[in-house]
């Protein structure tokens, strides 16, 4: 950043403030038409579309419950089948956990994270297009297969070998495994946007102890989802393995073992339950200060319990497994660490309760729905405490007392919270209230429906009975009770569908002023209706709340006085400013509208689905096409070269156009994504110490089709990705030297060490006759070898798209961002191929 | 010898990084009971493990308490360099540095009790069952 | 109670006691009503009833905080602005956030954790094998010094004796769970499980597959009964030795339908081993895994169309079988004692 030697526009002017908002409304103009309207990138517009479908989602899913619970109103009642009672319960699951609740956090971060943060989109909004698109086509391809009567039936977690075995689970299992595998990598992509945009794109003077506590809880979250989603889509991987190839990863005949699935798939579940409560709880974190007129009481508890809740979430997995006869000293652990996330989740409650003690609470309609939300939830809690304690476990596991639980802590935790931000943001994304009367209406019904319907199931649970049964005997003595949960979940569902006629009345309201609440946080300085650009200036921030605090603030920022009040060149314009203490770094541009996230999704979605259906050309002709879109969108779209290095960006200071390597966000991109790529190897590595340890014979006696590969081709394939690797780095510093073609000479090279590399990784399996289908030994070596291979291949894409990239002078000494990128990536490729070498070459001798 | 430490903590500047040094000792203290424990209950008799994971997780616990004191203390001493008093929300370097040093310590203390709850398994069981 | 001032908290104590008699009354009501034959509430084994008193005590200790938590949020809210400082707050976050819910929560560690060993085991107590398959249970006794005995879908304890079993399943996961004697115990292919129980009290219960298995999984019970020693003995003497009685019609009806193919009937047809043996059937108290009572119309119904009682099941369907052979066979398996 340098000072500015010329004047700055003129502020106070009214013509020139109107000649930038001009030039600003046209280069943040949506685009319009029947079709070019669903090509739009920009965050206001995404975000609607996204929170849309997932509440459309959560709707759906929610009949599938009252169909549920008509079912089990009285015993041995006959209106489903058990075939259809088996797909209500694993699709209302898999639907309110994948395609509602996950994407609804995406989805409302999407739509207030860059108001939050008074920037003007995230910084990647084609990704977050491209996520959008993802999901509705996952999400639309499994909820529809119920209709088809081909919904998965083996309930949300799965497990082997009923989900496996071609007997017992049909295409059903496909469609979970493949539709929502698509769907977590699109939530990988949302991680990987909003970790960007709360790190780098806040607003100057926006140091981390001023962030909107929004902001702090979608961080923590979004790290969350890297570490939780990987080793379920390596889980997913084995899956499908195991039922489209038949390798026997949860075989037990073959020396697999169910276990291994249900370890990945709860080291992801459990966090995910932490990855939909938290932003909920931020929703509240944003709501209380507002209806108590102060700031929050006790801001780093809150920063404590988000982080410290993000890591101790990890810890509980196994509480899942309990019953599963693990060594009772290993269920300790899991049932310590069970109980000490307890600690953190109550601090957050006290620093509620403390905050409105200090304050004068406001009786709003979002506040009622927080308080409600509390009452549920602390019962929700205290019951997981209980759940936590094994020997109590033992008899609530897998029983109605857990389905209570969950739901308690769920519609506590996550659902209601969201209806009060509903209440709450409603008139920031419309300019209209929701009505007071329908809002407090709806909330006495579903407070009254929830603890109707779900108080006794505490009890019909202890009294024996089991979840996930579509139907039960007299003699339990169960049915008052259970007669009792379907009144109180119509009575919920009524609620809900006050809520509905609310929101489809409001078009007819009446506008409200802006900021209706008194708010003291930065979203509030959009006008709904607004202009499409979110803020007319990026604000200095001086205070945690700077509607109350900063005198004048709104003024300023309204008249241009801060950040990028104009877009003179015609570009779409984002601050990018520090980690820590958000001093400006950058002015990025972003792209504007695109067709391209949208065919990239459906091109990429072609891959998932046609696989489902064993259509294996058309995947691949699918996901040949998905590359070269993503190849399109790259080259076009990313690493843009400036017509001038740096540019005025108000409050005179000058600023790069451009950024390469940690300070720019396509760095940090990669980081994240390679994070969570890192985290699914880690899970295959898990797998294969895994079976170690279960086993005696592991790897077992070297028989034809059970030998391993040798060290020989392994330590090839190795010393080949390493030279990659290592002439990656040398192209990166010549490049940047300005000795180009030795720069390009260097990547071809690596291209080719890269792909020989993962083509000797897979020759020591093939060499040694590893048979995959006949031991999960085999089994494990190959998928690891090809795990290297792809992404040696994806290596390879990558040093050739550069070297293409420089030829055509897209990429040169200076704006070298590509090359900085992929040598990251190569990181990442050289640790993971030193890792699954070793173990694969060298571990057989030791163990 | 203490001074020259404390000073040494005084300098380390707390950022993101330190903030989750406590967390991730108790992740790796985790893990490392977990994965100890599993293996050695598998790969021993039931009572002969038991010596060795109690052996093991005293030792982890006591370098992992150690190593969270050792950030909370860091943390400390930055709390209390000079400038503005809680609750640390303007936008100086100073209430930035005292925000991150206060979470911290916090971050330390919940690590430092949840060690302490891994740890107390190994010393009730007295084998693998 | 028109004129009340809201702000006035000396009211708040009466209005909160009724309202709490009101909601927990009904609940403490349905509570006592809560005993049944599959129900954790009636206990008949030392780890059951261990769990019942945690049970209890972690209820009351979860009523008293929630009613705690609320309370202080109602006064909280109640409050008008400025009473609470920033020390103040800090304080309320501190002890009630931090520093309560930490000490309470080390001493239930320590408590939940002493009570999960499991009862010493001795070298001459009584192994039970039982494999859950879809949607049965195939149950072995293997007494000490006593020849081994294969029963099915039904399972019986001496009380007062130390008893192990052993789970496993062949097919997919199931879980093994009689709430009234123990928790519940995973049935995982290519592992066993132990679970370790003493039954205190003699009666007849039931047990119930707790892991969601397929089609049938709401229809796999079984049940279990807890008898005198002595009782015990005689019992499983009496399934030790085969099938009594000697030609009936049922028998060679059996066969020709080829029933044989699946199930035994020692002593009478040694027939496979696929589905559950029938040697002592009539001597059973239910029909289908805990699914029909044992009459002979609803063993006729069962074979008929068996998929009628359970869906997804294994057994092939009689449809087209004639009345009279229908009640034969009936007849024949009731009488297997």
């Amino acid at each position: 950043m340098s000072v500015a030697a010329n004047s700055q526009p003129d502020q106070d002017d009214p013509a020139v403030r109107a000649a930038q908002e001009e030039r600003l409304r046209a280069v943040w103009s949506p685009p319009s038409g029947l079709f070019l309207r669903w090509t739009d990138t920009n965050n206001n517009v995404v975000g609607i579309w996204y929170t849309l479908t997932a509440f459309g989602m959560m709707l759906f899913a929610g009949v599938l419950a009252l169909i549920m619970r008509t079912q089990l109103a009285v015993p041995e009642n006959d209106l489903v089948s058990a075939s259809t009672f088996n797909q209500l319960f694993t699709l209302h699951g898999s639907m309110m956990m994948f395609l509602f609740a996950v994407p609804m956090f995406e989805a409302v971060s999407v739509l207030i994270l860059p108001q939050l943060l008074g920037a003007r989109d995230l910084p990647f909004p084609r990704l977050s297009a491209f996520g959008y698109w993802s999901f509705l086509i996952g999400g639309v391809f499994v909820a529809g297969s119920i209709f088809f009567d081909a919904a998965p039936d083996g309930g949300w977690f799965m497990y082997p070998p009923l989900s496996t075995n071609s007997s017992t689970a049909g295409i059903g299992a496909d469609i979970w495994m493949l539709g929502l595998s698509f769907i977590e990598v699109s939530s990988i992509a949302a991680a990987v946007e909003l970790i960007v945009g709360v790190l780098k794109c806040r607003p100057p003077g926006m140091r981390l102890n001023l962030m909107p506590l929004y902001a702090w809880y979608i961080l923590v979250v979004a790290v969350m989802i890297l570490f939780a989603f990987p080793p379920l889509i390596a889980g997913d991987l084995l899956f499908e393995m195991e039922r489209l190839l038949d390798w026997p990863f949860f075989d037990a005949k073959r020396g697999g073992d169910p276990l291994l699935w249900q370890h990945l798939f709860w080291i992801f579940g459990h966090p995910e339950v932490y990855i939909i409560f938290l932003p909920s709880i931020g929703i509240f974190a944003m709501v209380i200060p507002t209806f108590s007129q102060r700031h929050l009481l006790g801001y780093p508890w809150i920063v404590l319990a988000a982080v410290g809740t993000g890591f101790l979430s990890f810890g509980l997995w196994v509480h899942h497994m309990f019953a599963t006869g693990m060594p009772n000293i290993s269920l300790g652990f899991f049932s310590a660490a069970s109980e000490a996330v307890a600690i953190p989740t109550a601090v957050q409650i006290f620093v509620f309760i403390a905050t409105i003690w200090a304050g004068r609470v406001i009786w709003s309609t979002p506040m009622l729905y927080g308080a409600g939300s509390l009452a549920i939830f602390v019962i929700g809690g205290l019951t997981g405490v209980m759940v936590a304690v094994a020997p109590f476990d033992w008899q609530a596991h897998d029983t109605y007392f857990v389905v209570a639980h969950l739901h308690y802590v769920l519609i506590g935790g996550t659902l209601m919270p969201l209806f009060a931000g509903l209440y709450y943001y409603w008139p920031l994304v419309t300019a209209k209230k929701l009505s007071d009367r329908l809002g407090r209406i709806a909330f006495w019904m579903m407070f009254v429906g929830v603890n109707l319907g779900f108080f006794p199931m505490h009890i019909s649970g202890l009294m024996g009975m089991p979840r996930r049964v579509y139907t039960y005997s007299e003699a339990l003595g169960v049915g008052t009770l259970n007669l009792l949960s379907t009144l109180g979940a119509y009575l919920f569902a009524i609620g809900v569908a006050v809520v509905v006629v609310d929101l489809c009345l409001s078009p007819q309201r009446q506008h409200v002023p802006r900021n209706p609440w008194n708010a003291g946080t930065l979203e509030w300085l959009e006008f709904a209706q607004q202009e499409n650009w979110g803020v007319r200036s990026v604000p200095l921030i001086e205070s945690r709340y700077p509607l109350w605090d900063q005198p004048d603030f709104v003024r300023h920022v309204d008249e241009g006085r801060y950040f990028l009040p104009d877009a003179e060149e015609g570009y779409r314009e984002l601050m990018i400013t520090s980690v820590l203490d958000a001093r400006p770094l950058q002015v990025a541009r972003i792209t504007g509208p695109s067709v391209i996230p949208m065919i990239a999704a459906i091109t990429l979605g072609g891959v998932f689905i046609f696989t489902t259906f064993h259509l294996y050309w058309e995947a691949l002709a699918s996901g040949l096409t998905a590359l070269a879109v993503i190849l399109c969108w790259l080259w076009t779209g990313t690493g843009i070269i400036p017509e001038k290095a740096e540019k005025h960006a108000g409050l005179g200071i000058m600023l790069p156009l451009y950024a390469s390597g940690p300070t720019s966000p396509g760095w940090w991109a990669m980081f994240i994504t390679m994070t969570g790529d890192a985290t699914a190897f880690a899970a295959l590595i898990f797998g294969y110490f895994f079976f170690w340890t279960v086993h005696t014979d592991f790897p077992p006696d070297p028989l034809p089709g059970l030998t391993g590969p040798g060290w020989y081709w392994p330590m090839l394939a190795l010393a080949l990705i390493l030279a990659g690797w290592v002439l990656t780095i040398a192209a990166r510093e010549t490049n940047a030297r300005g000795k180009v073609w030795f720069a390009r000479v260097a990547l071809a090279v690596a291209a080719a060490a890269n792909g020989a590399g993962g083509l000797a990784g897979l020759a020591g399996p093939w060499n040694s006759g590893l048979d995959p289908t006949r031991h999960v030994y085999p089994a494990i070596v190959w998928i690891m070898a090809i795990w290297i291979a792809t992404h040696a291949m994806l290596g390879v894409i990558m040093q050739l798209f550069v070297l293409a990239r420089s030829l055509a002078g897209r990429m040169t000494p200076v704006y070298d961002g590509d090359v900085r990128n992929i040598t990251l990536y190569e990181h990442f490729l050289a640790l993971s191929a030193l890792i699954t070498f070793l173990v694969i070459g060298f571990f057989p001798r030791l163990a | 010898m203490i001074c020259k430490l404390h000073k040494l903590a005084q300098r380390l500047k707390s950022s993101l990084w330190m903030l989750v040094v406590p967390p991730t000792v108790w992740a790796l203290h985790f893990l490392f009971s977990y994965v100890y424990t599993a293996v050695r209950c598998a790969k021993s008799g039931s009572v002969e493990a038991i010596v060795d994971i109690r052996t093991g997780i005293t030792v982890a616990t006591v370098v992992a308490l150690l190593l969270v004191a050792a950030s909370g203390y860091v943390a400390w001493t930055q709390s209390r360099i000079d400038g503005d008093l809680r609750p640390y929300q303007d936008s100086t370097d100073e209430d930035r540095l005292h925000f991150l040093a206060a979470a911290t310590l916090l971050l330390a203390g919940l690590s430092f009790v949840a060690i302490l709850f891994t740890a107390i398994p190994a010393f009730i069981f007295e084998d693998c069952i | 109670m028109t004129d009340h001032n809201p702000d006035q908290f000396s009211v708040f104590k009466p209005i909160s006691r009724s309202l709490l008699r009101l909601i927990f009354g009904p609940v403490l009501a349905l509570l006592y009503g809560c005993t049944g034959i599959q129900s954790t509430f009636s206990a008949f084994g030392v780890e059951a009833e261990s769990t019942r008193s945690l049970t209890w005590v972690m209820t009351a200790a979860a009523t008293v905080i929630t009613i705690g938590v609320l309370w202080l949020a109602w006064y909280a809210a109640r409050t008008p602005a400025s009473q609470l400082d920033y020390k103040g707050g800090m304080r309320v976050i501190f002890w009630f956030g931090a520093l309560g819910p930490t000490l309470l929560l080390s001493v239930l560690l320590v408590f939940s954790l002493s009570k999960m060993r499991t009862l010493p085991t001795g070298t001459d107590d009584l192994k039970i094998a039982v494999t859950g398959e879809q949607f049965w249970w195939r149950a072995r006794y293997l007494p000490v010094g006593g020849q081994s005995v294969e029963t099915a879908n039904e399972i019986r304890i001496p009380v007062g004796r130390t008893v192990a079993f052993a789970l496993t399943s062949p097919d997919v996961i199931h879980s093994f769970w009689i709430p009234g004697l123990a928790g519940k115990v995973d049935m995982i292919p290519g592992r066993t499980n132990d679970l370790v129980v003493r039954a205190t009290q003699a009666g007849v219960y039931r047990g119930v597959c707790a892991e969601f298995c397929g089609l049938s999984h709401a229809h796999m019970a079984f049940d279990v009964v807890a008898m005198e020693p002595a009782a015990f003995e005689q019992w499983l003497t009496n399934m030790a030795h085969p099938a009594t009685g000697g030609d009936s019609p049922g028998r060679k009806l059996f066969e020709s339908y080829g029933c044989s193919g699946c199930h035994t009937i020692r002593g009478h047809i040694e027939g496979a081993t696929i589905g559950p043996d029938l040697t002592h059937f009539g001597s059973r108290l239910s029909v289908g895994a805990g699914t029909l009572p044992m009459t002979l119309d609803a063993i006729s119904r069962f074979i008929r169309n068996p998929a009628s009682v359970k869906p997804g099941v294994m057994m092939p369907d009689f449809r087209e079988i004639s009345d009279k052979d229908v009640a034969v066979i009936s007849n024949y398996l009731v009488e297997l004692r």
